[in-house]
């Protein structure tokens, strides 16, 4: 090649380097989009406006903690003790309520203490080395311990008309939730794919030395994913308090397997390097809906537990075949040939 | 491979490189792991714009060497002279200050990230959008990262491709330029043409002989003599951590190469040890 044919390919490639995430999304876009023709079959109250807002809803605590899940996994960590810090970060701000501390001082204590314990989960696995998974089991089981001995058998509820407005609030026909959700999701774009900030959290995630060789400096980086999670943390517990109007110490137990799930299912590579906010934002979507549905059908909210592990793990091994990471499939794919009709297809795109 | 009989680069053009100015300097470098002795009184110049290729048998102490070069490692004792003054790394970007770039031998790519992505990794551009907002300047970006390539006239595929989807010569090339960006003096590979075919070897040598073109000093560590002869104007030989000798190539034979490389003796006199 010359190189002008080197330069003519070159400008061919050019575009938006998101494309590429988006494309891959599509498939995860019309497995949604079955899935509400298929609810809306089976019952078709499904589809109202009134359900498909209450599922939005509902979706928008789970969306935003998702979302500060996909910086911290395409990092290269996991948060397990997200449901735990805000159970937490809730208790605490609660009592302060009750005990007459004005609205807006208790909200700065919600996001300070959110932020302090995602803060503690970076600083534990940066300076101690911990690796995340451990670093953040002991810290889930932490921050439960403490919730529960702050408030244990304590129902929180009557918070001032202000927070409910937050949770239970309209703008013309929205939600709130819905709106600060999609606020907390532009943000986040901007932070994860528009500026140098997203694609160091990549290069750590995807090869965390050399990250280091290029001056990134890589505990920096790993330390503000954990960040952004406890604002998000912060922020999903506040609509969730607000919505539901009320807190325990229990709030949010295996929140941490449905937000991770989320995360997988949008495309978010565990391993590391790569991630989708907009597949992060369907996968929530996505399993609100499931469970909505489930709920409707007068399914056992056992089974959702069930589905869900199921569902993780699917996606992890859907992801792992994609990418040839299982030894006996690969082996498999190189003898029958289908390795060569597999790049060809990809040539061609 | 026998293609290297004829190199696809000039031959190195002796003379008016050596003896010009010099751009580094070591001095009485020694470096020990334990009980282990890496690097023994080693010195070493470099001139601007020469390719200097080191060589030596395995745990010859090479990597180190460039290692304490490239700031990696701190030296137990020794001077560094850099560009005319005295210098000392404790880390890496102490050495990339002064103009020191190292193309490692896991090429430092993350293979998640784009063409572009890895080109600028550490030094993206930006740009203000809305009067305030700081956003990557992803077109600036990707019309310097085709410029670049286009210098070394190699074949790009997409640069949005992340780069694990590229060939070993391919993730060589983008290695390379990546440090070009910097504008370094001195740049340092470790086995640039170890892993790759024949056919990407040779792009990545004619890579090399551009940088000589740009005034860049290169110092390149190598087990291939058809490379060495092909393309260094110098080579130097280490043994146990020891500098055995420095000789131009237009002054020496492989075999001499050889021999020093096997039995550490210096044919001759004159060359290398003359810091001692």
């Amino acid at each position: 090649m010359t190189a002008t044919e080197a330069v003519t390919a070159t400008e061919k490639g050019a575009g938006n380097s998101d494309v590429r995430f988006r494309f891959d999304n599509l498939g995860l876009t019309l497995v949604l989009l079955a899935l509400i023709v298929l609810f809306t079959l089976i019952n078709p109250r499904f589809a109202s406006f009134s359900n498909m807002i209450n599922v939005l809803t509902q979706a928008s605590t789970y969306i935003i903690v998702a979302i500060g899940m996909t910086f911290v996994i395409t990092k290269g960590g996991i948060d397990l003790s997200v449901g735990a810090a805000m159970a937490l970060s809730t208790c605490i701000t609660f009592d302060l309520l009750d005990n007459g501390l004005h609205y807006i001082p208790a909200l700065v204590v919600l996001f300070a203490v959110s932020i302090v314990l995602g803060t503690i989960n970076g600083l534990v696995v940066t300076f101690l080395a911990v690796p995340a998974l451990i670093a953040t089991l002991g810290t889930m089981v932490t921050f439960r311990g403490i919730a529960l001995l702050h408030s244990a058998g304590e129902l929180y509820y009557g918070l001032p008309p202000e927070l409910l407005w937050l949770g239970q609030g309209k703008i013309g026909v929205i939600p709130v939730p819905i709106i600060v959700a999609a606020l907390f999701v532009l943000v986040a774009h901007w932070l994860f794919n528009l500026s140098t900030f997203g694609v160091h959290v990549r290069a750590v995630g995807g090869n965390m030395e050399a990250a280091r060789l290029a001056g990134i400096r890589v505990n920096r980086i790993t330390i503000a994913t954990y960040c952004i999670m406890g604002i998000a943390v912060g922020l999903g517990g506040l609509l969730w308090m607000a919505r539901i109007d009320g807190t325990q110490a229990t709030l949010g137990t295996a929140m941490e397997i449905h937000v991770i799930a989320a995360t997988i299912i949008g495309g978010t590579s565990l391993f590391g390097g790569r991630g989708t906010l907009y597949g992060t934002v369907l996968g929530g979507l996505l399993l609100t809906m499931l469970n909505n549905a489930l709920v409707i059908a007068g399914v056992e909210f056992f089974w959702q537990l069930v589905a869900i592990g199921i569902i993780v793990i699917s996606a992890v091994t859907i992801n792992n075949i994609r990418e040839n990471r299982i030894a006996w499939i690969a082996d498999l794919r190189t003898r029958s040939g289908l390795t060569q009709l597999f790049e060809n297809k990809k040539g061609r795109n | 491979m026998q293609t290297q009989s004829k190199p696809t680069v000039p031959a190195a053009v002796p003379g008016d490189v050596v003896g010009s100015d010099i751009i580094f300097e070591g001095r009485g470098l020694n470096k020990s792991y334990g009980g282990l002795h890496a690097l023994r009184d080693v010195d070493l110049k470099m001139y601007r714009g020469e390719v200097l290729a080191l060589v030596g048998d395995n745990g010859a102490g090479k990597s180190t060497l460039i290692k304490v070069i490239s700031g990696a490692l701190v030296p137990d004792s020794g001077s560094i002279r850099f560009d005319g003054t005295e210098v000392s790394f404790a880390r890496p970007t102490d050495a990339t200050a002064v103009g020191i770039e190292t193309v490692h031998q896991n090429l430092g790519l993350v293979d998640e990230l784009d063409v572009t992505q890895n080109v600028f990794l550490g030094r993206e551009l930006t740009q203000s959008s809305l009067g305030f907002l700081p956003r990557l300047d992803k077109q600036e970006m990707r019309r310097q990262t085709v410029e670049l390539l286009r210098n070394f006239s190699i074949a790009m595929p997409k640069l949005n491709d992340p780069v694990r989807k590229l060939s070993g010569g391919q993730r060589q090339i983008i290695a390379i330029s990546r440090l070009l960006l910097a504008e370094p003096k001195l740049l340092i590979m470790d086995e640039p043409m170890a892993a790759l075919g024949i056919d990407e070897g040779s792009k990545v040598l004619q890579l090399v002989a551009k940088l000589r073109e740009t005034g860049i000093a290169t110092l390149i560590i190598s087990h291939n003599l058809e490379h060495v002869f092909g393309l260094a104007d110098r080579v130097a030989v280490m043994k146990n951590g020891a500098m055995v000798g420095v000789k131009r190539t237009d002054e020496t034979t492989r075999e001499e190469i050889v021999s020093m490389i096997t039995i550490g003796a210096l044919h001759g006199r004159g060359a290398g040890h003359d810091g001692h």
